[in-house]
């Protein structure tokens, strides 16, 4: 297969899948208009599409109330709440529909040009700390306090990630093509493992918070290594060797405890 | 809780809870779960509220709770099972490779949807997700590079890969 092909291969995929827009949709339709190769790929998978939209809708299996009072029971069972959450945390929420977009989230705003921690990529700790330096004592307090939550979930989340690429990589590898008994490793697992270790270096783990999880990001540090290092087509043995060092040293289950003790 | 707390989780249950649980089930393969999935998801998004990003969209905030719980979800399953289940040295693909259905369960239609569940089933995390916010959910690819927290190529050729590998799996029953 020339590099090419490969290229309208792949966008032959995206085509089928209804995810390509605009110039990148026009030009792929295109390219398969006058390639019969491609025209015949489309098709088989224009029939993959068709089988799984045949699959009807699901529908929640529990009438709405149901769901409702089991979130509220669990609510109240006794899910720790957040440290002084406002009494309306909730009403920005539906800002874009209600009058009470007006209430704020108080506890994130110390300054209103501050951007909470967003889920996936909170602001750098340094960079929080930069803007604290003016701050009163009442601010220093909150800013600290905001520091050490992100020391956590940096740490807690960097865990979880590397527990993905453990599993990923140890679980369910497909079959390589180069021969019997090997198996493929994703070059996107070994990218993250490589990401990864480059971004250790950058927790905050000398601060207190989360000094107790360094004895585990130590063991996670050199199976990531391992993984680093594999090729893309490896004997099953080499993994099989890595999934029990993983189970003799209970790495997931130490993951999942420290995550759990970093979220709090 | 206070009583406007409740009204406004409710109101946002009421929006977003079918949405979740399509998204839940689809990655899931399990109505049961995804429906512990949507619960746990709306308890979590409660408990994380003050750390919402004002500036940002309720729908896809949600939707990133939902993937990541259900991603969680799954790979506690898979350990469960796999230390259950110890590795079979003598045949390191039969284990790994995606399980067929049943004999005794071929019933038209359910077939069908046991071939989905195993299909989707075997593919990675990442490309499941990829491929479940695309397939039931119909985001852009833009909308999952943001909500997975991935680069828009890693999106691209993560869908890429599950469908080929879709096709793969479901040919015998896709003609």
């Amino acid at each position: 297969m020339s590099l090419g092909h490969a290229r309208w291969r792949r966008r032959t995929a995206l085509l089928s899948a209804g995810a390509l827009t605009g110039v990148e949709r026009e030009s792929a339709q295109a390219h398969v208009a006058g390639c019969p190769r491609c025209a015949a790929e489309l098709a088989a998978l224009s029939d993959t599409r068709r089988l799984l939209d045949a699959e009807p809708p699901a529908e929640m299996p529990l009438p709405f109330a149901e769901l409702e009072a089991r979130v509220l029971a669990r609510l109240a069972a006794g899910v720790p709440a957040p440290v002084a959450a406002p009494a309306r945390r909730w009403a920005p929420l539906l800002a874009p529909l209600a009058a009470a977009a007006a209430v704020a989230l108080a506890v994130w705003g110390v300054r209103p040009s501050h951007q909470p921690v967003a889920s996936p990529a909170p602001a750098s700790t340094p960079a929080l700390m930069a803007e604290a330096e003016p701050a009163r004592p009442a601010e220093q307090e909150m800013l600290q306090r905001m520091e050490r939550l992100l020391a956590r979930e940096q740490a807690a989340r960097y865990l979880n990630e590397a527990q993905d690429v453990l599993v990923t990589v140890t679980s369910g590898p497909p079959p390589c093509p180069k021969g019997m008994r090997r198996v493929e490793v994703e070059e996107q697992a070994r990218q993250r493992s490589r990401a990864l270790l480059a971004r250790r270096a950058s927790l905050a783990l000398g601060h207190e918070e989360v000094a107790s999880a360094q004895p585990v990001m130590a063991e996670v540090e050199e199976m990531l290594r391992e993984v680093a290092d594999l090729p893309s087509c490896v004997r099953a043995g080499r993994l099989q060797a890595m999934q029990r060092e993983i189970g003799r040293r209970r790495l997931l289950m130490k993951i999942d405890l420290m995550t759990r003790e970093l979220q709090g | 809780m206070a009583d406007g707390d409740q009204r406004a989780l409710s109101e946002l249950m009421r929006r977003h809870s079918q949405r979740l649980y399509r998204v839940a089930v689809g990655y899931l393969r399990n109505a049961d779960e995804a429906m512990e999935a949507v619960q746990e998801a709306f308890v979590k998004a409660h408990r994380g509220a003050e750390r919402w990003d004002r500036s940002a969209q309720v729908g896809p905030w949600l939707t990133r709770i939902i993937i990541n719980e259900s991603i969680d979800r799954y790979r506690r399953a898979r350990r469960r099972r796999a230390a259950e289940e110890p590795l079979d040295e003598a045949d390191p693909h039969g284990r790994w490779a995606a399980e067929g259905p049943s004999p005794e369960r071929r019933v038209l239609g359910r077939e069908l949807r046991e071939h989905i569940d195993s299909a989707v089933g075997s593919l990675p995390d990442r490309q499941r997700a990829i491929f479940v916010l695309r397939h039931y959910e119909g985001m852009e690819l833009q909308e999952i590079a943001g909500a997975l927290n991935m680069r828009l190529g890693t999106v691209k050729s993560g869908l890429h890969r599950a469908v080929y590998r879709l096709r793969e799996l479901l040919a015998p029953v896709a003609r």
